[in-house]
């Protein structure tokens, strides 16, 4: 894929204001990983093939109605960056073959949900990364399987409440570092993006835009359905989420990781999660003390460790 | 005399060089593993002018493969046994996507127990899936097979992909005498890779197979393909027809010896049936009257054409080398399906055997044969027959021995306390 | 057998009502299915769940063509094809509608001859994608007009169903279902229960011999781009976002770019305009836009401020 020269963005005003993917597509109302899919695809432009796993997202298109101009493929839960990888290798053999000119080449595109990227196609993306396929890859990671109503996954962050972990202290378990996992691939590219966070989101795609190989990108996909709160509260959930340091907005590149974000006054973690309907029993009927303690002591440690680098 | 020595892998890794392929998404597996390194050692010599790419499993593997084929060029693939499996998802899958590529099956039977041997149940496994499946039995037909099945699979009529099924050990590693397919003609023959309207590139927009709302959009493409898968039985007929023509090689869908004036009929698949073939020589030298059919073509199952070579024979004894639990040989369920209602239909006796890798002696061929005998004698067919000899529960017998040496143990030892 | 259908959206509680009267019938002595329909939708988007009831074992499976009551928890939906609310009504339907209107309204804009009941909807409610309780008030009417349940059984099924729930809010929910139970009460037996189809004299299903047809017509594929948008989700919509242009300072880039949906577009003047064909109403950018110069209102509101001025 020959890269283009990108478009600079240095503040919110340079956003794209004509959006590219077709409206009228079954993601819920105010849904976090759409908000960032539809900047993603504004940046990329027509010229890319989406190949999708199966997830929330495997519904935007039913049917005969689909919100891409350019490709779009199905694949399966665990295969989208296989598909990836047969789409990108059949475009590379027709350009040497000269059956594709160079104009006709697109930007491969695989989008998973949590569910696929930390659990089920984790095989397929860590080969994919070794094989230094290029190609670009969103996560839309609302931290549970949301598509069949919010199960735990290995995304889930500690004590939310999810339709399979009811208990009164919520998931048991921590939220996996996906993060840490794919940089240990050495890809091109990796980084963390929420869409609330538009310009800094931008940006990234438009550094991994001058990149070749694997670029990662992984978005906290605020979910009104699955965390429980009213849509309206999608972007300050995403926010929260950073200004907290709950989602830590970093890069990884030539092997150095680089925060983009460092909250100068990080919020206490209790002002994210008393928006959502999952962390209520840390707040309801009593106030768990010890529990929204952890959850800001781990917050807090991680900041430790990366100011003091 | 063109002919050279092949095993049954290098012979379908030649097939796929002279179609010539684009692209192959590669995975190993005992025993068709041969198959992608031959071919890895041609692109690597630039013999060949394709991409190979060694996913990280066969899922991937037949994701990549088809994914490929849907974005423009020709794929081919390669597994066996628990990796067929192990695509499974995919190959239901991919089927309705509409877009041609080769798969051979080297045919290994499936765990548990694990064998590294033959026998079919893999390729049932695949049976309902919407892929075409071509049988081989002989080293030249796997060259040629893979030829044929790229034609039929990528025909405008058509278009689903389409497996080649072959014997593990028994054709994989097996050398027979291969007449190659000249280069050119070959390619001549397959034609130009066309993706149709199934190509992505800039400004072209295509989304590609998406989910349906309710069981009418869904029926609509699944009955499509099941029609399609059809319509490659007429079209088998001009692809054979025009590859007798430019090789001098006819490979009906349904391979018929000695059948002209048979009372009794073998019936299987695969390369077990040239056993059958000596076996039909040395019964009909005895004075038995009997013939062979080996279906070559068993995905569209050709039933017409079944019940035509059928109608009117005494007993037929069909031998599968593969078992549906709790019902039997899969070809005998099929079998019996294509004959049920004709006029003259012969009596249908089932046998189970050569499973992992297990032989089907020739006195098993002539006791079969006796049985179809007097089956018809006595006008009922014989219960479904395990094939299974005395020795061989004798041998398994002292497996046990060892096995359960410990157990048995035991079991003493509680009983003495 | 009493086949009944309760229309709702995302998130109203139809799955509830569909339990609620289910159960009641169950404790009544009848056999009983009663059933969500899932498909693609999510919150806002109209839904339906049913029930079937009958003295003896039903057969019959999936959803129901021919409603003996319909019970719409969401007016909104009616005159909405893509809902369904209507399908399959004739003169032997009971059509209950929580509304505003009057039944007389509603036959006339419907144009149908089932008969239409109201279920007086209740004032206080702007946001209709939590319309509170109304999964038990639709049970408790739809229990009353189908005649042989009890309002002690009503109560034990509401108990059944909502017991993961707080007692406060059970409690709540029986209330209601109470009053909804007795303003029915003087139309009670009113649903009359559907036969089964006659062998005898039907109309045949018009079977067509399949046509093949090769995969470049037939292949699981979209030709065209960006036909997603001919799917209205802007009726999912409870509450509409309006901009207030004297308000609005032109920082299109904030609304244009926060709506997940992409449906705030840059008008030619530099302003912003929402496109309502498609906006799911989740007030984003409400919440986002700095002058606060966009407020919301209920959907219902919006259109009738529309109908009065177009008239």
């Amino acid at each position: 894929m020959s890269k283009q020269s990108p478009v600079h963005f240095h503040r919110m005003k340079d956003m794209p204001s004509t959006h590219l993917l077709g409206t009228g597509t079954p993601m819920c109302a105010g849904c976090g990983g759409l908000e960032t899919l539809h900047t993603l695809y504004d940046i990329l432009g027509e010229k890319t093939v989406f190949v999708n796993a199966a997830g929330c997202m495997t519904l935007l298109s039913v049917y005969p109605f689909t919100p891409f101009r350019g490709g779009w493929l199905y694949t399966s839960m665990g295969s989208a960056p296989a598909g990836a990888q047969g789409v990108r290798d059949a475009l590379d053999i027709l350009l040497q073959k000269k059956k594709l000119s160079a104009e006709e080449d697109v930007e491969v595109v695989v989008i998973t949900g949590d569910g696929a990227a930390y659990g089920m196609g984790m095989s397929a993306t860590s080969a994919a990364m070794d094989r230094n396929l290029d190609f670009i890859y969103l996560c839309y990671d609302n931290e549970g399987y949301g598509n069949t109503g919010q199960q735990y996954s290995a995304a889930t962050p500690h004590a939310a409440i999810t339709s399979t972990s009811k208990g009164s202290h919520g998931y048991p378990g921590y939220k996996k570092d996906l993060f840490a996992i794919w940089a240990a691939h050495n890809p091109a590219y990796v980084a963390t993006v929420i869409a609330a966070e538009p310009l800094d989101l931008a940006k990234k795609i438009e550094r991994l835009q001058s990149l070749s190989g694997p670029r990662m990108l992984i978005s906290l996909a605020p979910c009104p359905t699955g965390w429980d709160y009213d849509p309206e509260l999608s972007v300050e959930v995403g926010r929260l989420a950073v200004r907290t340091g709950v989602w830590p907005l970093k890069e990884y590149i030539d092997g150095e990781v680089r925060h983009t974000k460092i909250p100068k006054q990080r919020q206490p973690v209790e002002d994210y999660l008393r928006l959502q309907g999952r962390f209520r029993h840390l707040f309801e009927p009593q106030r768990d003390e010890a529990g929204i303690a952890e959850i800001q002591a781990r917050v807090d440690a991680y900041w430790k460790r990366i100011l003091e680098e | 005399m063109t002919a050279k020595l092949l095993t049954g892998n290098s012979a379908a890794a030649w097939g796929a060089r002279l179609a010539p392929v684009d692209y192959i998404p590669a995975f190993p597996i005992t025993p068709q593993t041969e198959i992608i390194e031959d071919l890895a050692f041609w692109v690597d010599r630039g013999e060949l002018d394709a991409r190979l790419v060694t996913l990280e499993s066969e899922h991937s593997m037949i994701t990549a493969a088809a994914a490929a084929a849907s974005s423009g060029v020709r794929a081919f693939t390669a597994t066996s046994s628990q990796g067929l499996l192990y695509g499974m998802e995919m190959i239901y899958t991919v089927s309705g996507w509409r877009t041609p590529f080769v798969l051979v099956n080297v045919s290994r039977g499936l765990a548990s127990p694990i064998t590294l041997e033959s026998d079919h149940n893999d390729i049932m496994a695949a049976r309902d899936s919407g892929f075409l499946q071509i049988h081989c039995a002989t080293c030249q037909e796997i060259a040629d097979g893979v030829l044929i099945a790229y034609r039929l699979a990528e025909h405008p009529e058509v278009r689903v992909p389409a497996i080649v099924n072959l014997d593990g050990f028994y054709l994989s590693f097996t050398r027979e005498p291969v007449d190659l397919p000249d280069a050119s003609k070959a390619a001549a023959f397959v034609g130009e890779y066309d993706p149709e309207n199934l190509q992505f590139k800039g400004n072209t927009p295509l989304s590609q197979a998406m989910a349906v709302l309710g069981g009418g959009p869904y029926s609509y493409f699944r009955y499509e393909t099941h029609l399609a898968v059809e319509r490659a039985l007429s079209i088998y007929d001009e692809v054979i027809e025009e590859f007798a023509a430019t090789f001098g090689r006819r490979y009906d869908k349904i391979d018929a010896y000695c059948m002209d004036d048979a009372d009794y009929v073998f019936i299987m698949l695969g390369s077990f049936s040239t056993k059958a073939r000596d076996a039909v020589d040395s019964l009909r030298a005895a004075g038995n009257k009997i013939g062979l059919l080996r279906p070559r073509l068993f995905r569209p199952l050709p039933a017409a054409l079944l019940r035509q070579w059928l109608r009117g024979r005494r007993a037929v004894a069909v031998i599968d080398q593969n078992i549906s639990m709790g019902m039997g040989g899969i070809l005998h369920s099929e079998l019996a399906t294509a004959l049920y209602g004709i006029d003259k239909a012969p009596l249908l006796a089932s046998y189970i055997g050569g499973l992992g890798g297990r032989d089907i002696s020739q006195q098993e061929f002539f006791a079969i044969a006796d049985e179809l005998n007097l089956a018809y004698q006595q006008g009922a067919a014989p219960p479904v027959r395990l094939l299974y000899t005395r020795n061989e529960m004798t041998e398994m017998r002292k497996l046990q021995a060892i096995a359960q040496a410990e157990h048995a143990e035991i079991r003493q030892a509680e009983g003495k306390s | 057998m009493f086949r009944i259908r309760f229309h709702g959206r995302g998130g109203q509680g139809m799955k509830t009502a569909s339990r609620i009267l289910g159960s009641a019938f169950f404790r009544a002595g009848y056999e009983v299915q009663d059933a969500p329909r899932y498909g693609a939708e999510r919150r806002g988007a109209p839904i339906f769940a049913y029930v079937r009831a009958d003295r003896k074992v039903i057969n019959e499976r999936g959803i129901i063509d021919h409603p003996d009551l319909v019970v719409v928890a969401d007016d909104t939906l009616v005159g909405m094809p893509a809902a369904g609310v209507t399908q399959g009504m004739d003169a032997h339907t009971l059509m209950l509608i929580n509304s505003h209107e009057s039944a007389e309204v509603w036959s006339q804009r419907l144009n149908t001859e089932a008969s239409i009941l109201i279920l007086a909807a209740r004032e206080d409610v702007a946001d209709r994608a939590s319309l509170p309780y109304i999964g038990s008030r639709c049970a408790a009417a739809a229990a009353a007009l189908c005649g042989v349940i009890s309002r002690e059984i009503l109560i034990a099924a509401i108990n059944d169903e909502l017991a993961h729930l707080s007692t406060d809010v059970i409690e709540r929910n029986c209330q209601i279902a109470q009053t909804a139970f007795d303003q029915m009460s003087d139309q009670s037996g009113l649903v009359k229960q559907g036969g089964s189809l006659s062998a005898a004299d039907y109309i045949p299903p018009e079977w067509i011999d399949m046509p093949f047809e090769k995969a470049e017509v037939s292949n699981l594929a979209i030709h065209a781009g960006a036909t997603s948008v001919k799917v209205r989700t802007g009726l999912w919509r409870t509450m509409r976002p309006v901009i207030d242009y004297d308000r609005c300072s032109g920082c299109t880039w904030i609304c244009s770019t926060y709506c997940p949906d992409g449906c705030i577009d840059v008008r030619a003047d530099g302003y912003p305009e929402i496109d309502y064909d498609h906006c799911k109403g989740c007030l984003v950018c409400v919440a986002q836009c700095p002058p606060h110069a966009i407020e919301s209102i209920p959907e219902q509101t919006a259109r009738e401020q529309e109908s009065g001025e177009q008239t």
